[in-house]
């Protein structure tokens, strides 16, 4: 191996820890400030190192610290301790695996040598999420099983029949999605929705939508958003925590890391399921009507466009931190922070501008250019996954919990027979028309 | 008898079929959303301890304080009303004599634990020479120790009426 490939592999394994892992304090922070804005109040937004509070961040990462340092009781009625100990680790593992498959940009060819730009570049695809992101619910019927107490039993049994019956039509959504796309492969699919829906040529120019999932199939885009949602337990399908009727379900017994390890499951089962969303149905890594070839000719022009667009998205957030992130009095640490924030945002904006026009002026070989599209599909990816976890967020604090027969209607006479009739369609069109 | 039907919801096609209704929340939600992302002085969240409260009523009950006679002196004769008076037996009074002219007894300890008092306000009421007040408008008192919770006769003579009430 080259050292070459070793780095795009160490990149793509990082790149996925951190999206299931690290993102997770982002997560608890957006969680609680977009909860807080939604409900008109701030949300936490004082713990500070230094002063530095950095809009409430602190707080995730002291709430992970007491949880880290907090006692590991587990409670005396729990028989099966090898059970109530492995619940959470397998919660969290299957929820971290599902993201190995997610490709991040475009194949990267460095030295004439092609890399998949996936954790693990497994031939399964599809089928790999799909097998954990099931498995993911098994952690949380064993957690509630040994946790022998009734909440916890109870939970288990509401999670179990939620996954079964979601999971039904979520495969069927995926099928008709195979149809279309016609491979199993994550990476195909994405290079897939690089094309276009042509409504017209205009001298030689396709101009019409992107190809994307949600605009082929606006039906299977429906059904696999809301069971994804079941899926990852998030509300309004989460019947399984029901804090308002079984305290806190499958982790009622469970203290400390044990918990957190349930919590950062559930946010990591949050991301792979956004992330996949954004996989199958928003396009993946691609920027709308820009393609990876697209990007390789035009790198430069690319660059100039990302360098202004920084320099304006970073005037935008100075302005708003002048309005929102100051204070009255001037030797307040916030006031402080304020402007040292400023001062670093202007000075990475600078940095990242100075390189880019030095690329544009010395030019890229090939590899360069290669990894450059690299870097800038990843971006792309970032983007898309950080919207579609907000509308999580944004969906969660809307929504209420749906009572556990709703559930299952909507579940079983609803989606299922939409998925059947979505396969059909699909199907059809298919074979009239050709793929 | 009169009945009243009571229309029940959910079962159009509209509500049935869930979109329009989360479509709408949802336009709610963002709204309130953007409008406090825009400008977070529309949060309702007061900033508290740099900003304080400024709605507490004349008639708050805070932190007890000692009136003063015109020349200063303590208006307090240390004839225990106050203290009998008291649910929470948070009041201790040692009474002792006086010899300026204004009176016959004065109190030599006055002290209050403000960690057993409930602020019901019957020391007020119970006081025959409106000696002993509770219009400091402080609500609240912090301290480290238990010790610090017991304030004494020259720190409830200190206390002062809120500037923010009105004039008696």
């Amino acid at each position: 191996m080259s050292s070459a490939s070793i780095i795009v592999v160490i990149v793509n394994i990082l790149l996925a820890v951190v999206l299931a892992v690290g993102t997770t304090p982002i997560m608890v922070w957006w969680e609680r400030r977009v909860a807080g804005f939604i409900q008109d109040r701030t949300g936490p937004n004082r713990c500070s190192i230094y002063g530095f509070r950095l809009g409430g961040l602190i707080q995730s990462f002291a709430d992970m610290l007491k949880l880290v340092f907090k006692e590991d009781f587990s409670p005396s009625h729990v028989k099966y301790k090898f059970f109530y100990t492995i619940a959470p680790a397998i919660v969290f593992f299957c929820s971290f695996l599902t993201f190995a498959v997610i490709p991040f940009a475009d194949t990267l060819v460095i030295d004439g040598f092609e890399y998949t730009m996936q954790a693990i570049p497994t031939e399964l695809g599809i089928m790999w999420f799909l097998a954990y992101a099931g498995l993911a619910t098994y952690g949380i019927i064993l957690g509630g099983y040994s946790s022998n107490s009734k909440f916890g039993l109870l939970s288990s049994v509401r999670a179990a029949a939620q996954v079964v019956s979601y999971e039904a039509a979520m495969g069927l959504s995926i099928i008709s999605m195979l149809v279309t796309y016609g491979t199993i492969h994550l990476s195909d699919m994405v290079a897939f929705q690089g094309g276009i829906i042509e409504f017209f040529n205009y001298e030689g120019t396709s101009i019409g939508l992107p190809a994307w999932g949600i605009i082929m199939q606006p039906l299977a885009a429906l059904i696999f958003i809301v069971t994804a949602f079941a899926e990852a337990n998030r509300a309004p399908f989460d019947i399984a925590e029901g804090e308002s009727e079984i305290v806190a379900g499958y982790h009622t017994e469970y203290s400390a890391m044990r918990f957190g390890l349930f919590q950062v499951g559930e946010y990591a089962a949050m991301s792979a399921s956004s992330a996949i969303i954004v996989t199958l149905f928003f396009g993946g890594y691609h920027i709308p009507w820009v393609d990876t070839e697209t990007i390789q000719s035009n790198i430069y022009v690319v660059f100039g466009v990302i360098a202004v667009s920084l320099v304006f998205m970073t005037f935008v957030l100075t302005k708003w931190m002048k309005k929102n992130y100051s204070w009255a009095d001037e030797n307040d640490s916030r006031a402080r922070e304020g402007k040292i924030l400023v001062k670093a945002f202007w000075m990475m904006t600078g940095a990242v501008c100075l390189v880019l026009i030095l690329f544009i002026v010395t030019g890229l070989g090939t590899n360069g250019i290669n990894i450059a599209t690299a870097v800038i599909q990843i971006g792309t990816f970032l983007v898309k996954f950080f919207m579609m976890s907000l509308v999580f967020i944004w969906v969660r604090w809307t929504l209420l919990r749906f009572r556990y027969d709703q559930l299952q209607m909507l579940g079983w006479k609803v989606l299922l027979p939409l998925a059947i009739l979505n396969i059909f369609i699909t199907a059809t069109v298919v074979v009239v028309f050709g793929s | 008898m009169g009945v009243k039907v009571v229309p029940r919801h959910g079962s159009s096609l509209k509500d049935k079929l869930y979109i329009p209704g989360i479509a709408a929340g949802m336009k709610t939600t963002f709204k309130h959303f953007v409008k406090n992302l825009k400008d977070t002085s529309n949060l309702r969240t007061t900033q508290y301890p740099e900003v304080q409260p400024d709605d507490i009523t004349d008639r708050y009950r805070g932190v007890h304080r000692l009136t003063k006679r015109e020349d200063d002196s303590v208006k307090c004769v240390a004839c225990y009303m106050c203290a009998t008076a008291c649910p929470a037996e948070c009041i201790e009074i040692e009474a002792e004599e006086r010899f300026d002219g204004q009176d016959e007894k004065m109190p030599k300890k006055f002290t209050i634990d403000l960690l057993e008092c409930v602020y019901c306000g019957y020391c007020v009421t119970a006081c025959p020479c409106d000696a002993i007040r509770m219009d400091t408008g402080i609500f609240s008192f912090t301290g480290k120790t238990r010790e610090e919770f017991v304030v004494d006769k020259d720190y409830l003579l200190n206390n002062e009426r809120s500037k923010d009430f009105n004039d008696d």
